[in-house]
């Protein structure tokens, strides 16, 4: 048993080394937003915008090891009518894109993405794919809305950025007038689907509060779903008279999923985060305008 | 300083969150310190009089307290000359910010700028006073600037909408000119009666 020691402490720096090797620095750059690195570490890759991770992704499988929250992008699947095409500000490494590419074959994406490094370095160690069914615009995305003629069913919003201060997000995109424009830039019954960091029992003070009355002003229905394992909740918004009904959408999950031969499985599970009531404290919270939008005093870091 | 953290703001809504805003914004303005400090000095030794300064400031303030009328749809004008459909050529997406902050900030700017050349033209009698005077007024001038920033980036924009920012940035202009211009007045009695 004496020999078993030294064996034991030598089996430890062993692993502790293999552990320092499993994560590997892939690639590493500076832009005019944000320094970016890929990292590689257990088969998973990982974004880094300014050291907090951006997005996520299996090394074995491309559609594998993206964040909860991007699941919930699913929603509007079940929400609306049919969807064919789909916008989406801010690009990060694609977790949504590539999901919606794989799993709804009829549909069109034009991402919108700010930073052209980001762009590259999803092209490059994303699976990112710039195809006739997915335009990438590098152009800030409220530009982006005000200057386009076309109508879509879907627009998504996850501009977010994140430092160890809390959360970034920039104050054009969270306006009642930027929910206008995005409100007219969708067909009759087109969704928009946004992704916030925060919680829905954050009180007044919180920015999903603060987003979720600001947004009711300009569509009927607003949708929180919060997910499990991390602070972001998001927000699917509906300018339709009628609520929703949750027993018909499980219905209509389940018809889905039986369907058609390539469907998103976890639909009914993340379906159980829906809540169709308002957050917390939503009566006392403000709602921003481009003139007023005081949201730097707002994101807290956790 | 109030215009310049401000009016990076103002112009985001237009031009985007881009990088070039505040690019454009920092170097649109220290252009127009540069020129308000060339002709501020100049106009300070041909009319050594504080009234001149004083209703030019009187305009500058009423031009800063209308900014929030004009700037927006100025601002959109200038993106939306490109044609839709099309991505904005690269160099547009730099240069567009640069030209919308030049045409709403260059003006009062460039009168502020002309106000610390002025004080030194004023302020002196004796050429063995100038050094004195001049850092005295250079050091009062950046000590605004310094209140400007922080007070605007960390307590105003939390507070306040926008647009009353630029209300009272402009107001607090316009004060400062009547104040020249009664001194003005009040020097020229002062000289008559002596």
């Amino acid at each position: 048993m004496k020999r078993l020691g030294p064996i034991l402490v030598l089996l430890g720096i062993l692993s502790y080394s293999s552990a320092i090797q499993a994560s590997q620095t892939v690639f590493q750059t500076t832009s005019a937003y944000h320094n970016i690195k890929v990292v590689d570490e257990d088969g998973m890759r990982y974004l880094y915008f300014d050291n907090t991770t951006e997005s996520r992704m299996s090394l074995d499988n491309p559609l594998e090891g993206h964040f909860e929250y991007i699941e919930y992008f699913h929603m509007p699947w079940l929400l609306g009518q049919e969807i064919r095409t789909v916008v989406m500000l801010g690009l990060g490494g694609g977790s949504i894109q590539k999901a919606v590419e794989h799993y709804y074959p009829d549909v069109n994406i034009i991402t919108v993405e700010l930073d052209p490094k980001v762009v590259d370095v999803a092209k490059e160690y994303f699976h990112v794919r710039p195809s006739a069914r997915h335009r990438i615009v590098i152009e800030d995305g409220r530009i982006f809305l005000r200057r386009s003629q076309q109508r879509f069913d879907l627009i998504i919003i996850d501009a977010y950025t994140a430092n160890r201060y809390g959360s970034y997000i920039p104050y054009t995109l969270v306006t009642k007038e930027f929910f206008e424009l995005v409100k007219q830039r969708l067909n009759p019954g087109g969704i928009m689907a946004y992704n916030v960091i925060g919680s829905i029992y954050g009180g007044s003070e919180d920015i999903v509060t603060v987003m979720y009355k600001t947004i009711k002003t300009t569509f009927k229905q607003v949708y929180l779903f919060p997910a499990s394992t991390s602070r972001n909740v998001v927000l699917i918004a509906v300018d339709t008279d009628e609520p929703v009904d949750t027993t018909q959408l499980a219905k209509k999950a389940e018809s889905l999923m039986a369907g058609k031969d390539r469907s998103y499985p976890g639909l009914l599970t993340r379906l159980k985060n829906l809540r169709t009531g308002a957050p917390l404290g939503t009566s006392r919270a403000r709602i921003l305008t481009d003139d007023f939008a005081p949201i730097d005093g707002l994101l807290k870091a956790e | 300083m109030v215009l310049e953290i401000i009016g990076a703001r103002l112009l985001a809504t237009s031009f985007g969150g881009a990088f070039y805003v505040w690019v454009s914004q920092i170097g649109v303005i220290m252009l127009a310190l540069a020129i308000g400090y060339y002709v501020g000095g100049r106009l300070a030794d041909r009319f050594a009089s504080p009234s001149l300064i004083g209703y030019l400031l009187l305009l500058a303030g009423c031009f800063t307290a209308l900014i929030p009328n004009f700037a927006t749809s100025l601002a959109n004008m200038i993106v939306d000359r490109h044609p839709i459909g099309k991505d904005i050529p690269l160099i547009w997406q730099k240069l567009d910010p640069a030209f919308g902050s030049a045409m709403i900030f260059l003006l009062p700017c460039i009168v502020l700028g002309m106000v610390c050349p002025y004080m030194i033209r004023l302020a002196t009698s004796r050429i063995s006073e100038v050094g004195k005077v001049s850092g005295l007024i250079y050091a009062a001038s950046t000590i605004g600037s310094i209140v400007g920033v922080f007070v605007s980036g960390y307590v105003l924009i939390d507070r306040m909408p926008i647009s009353r920012i630029f209300r009272l940035a402009g107001i607090m202009t316009m004060i400062l000119g009547l104040m020249c211009i009664l001194g003005g007045h009040l020097r020229h009695t002062l000289e008559d009666n002596t």
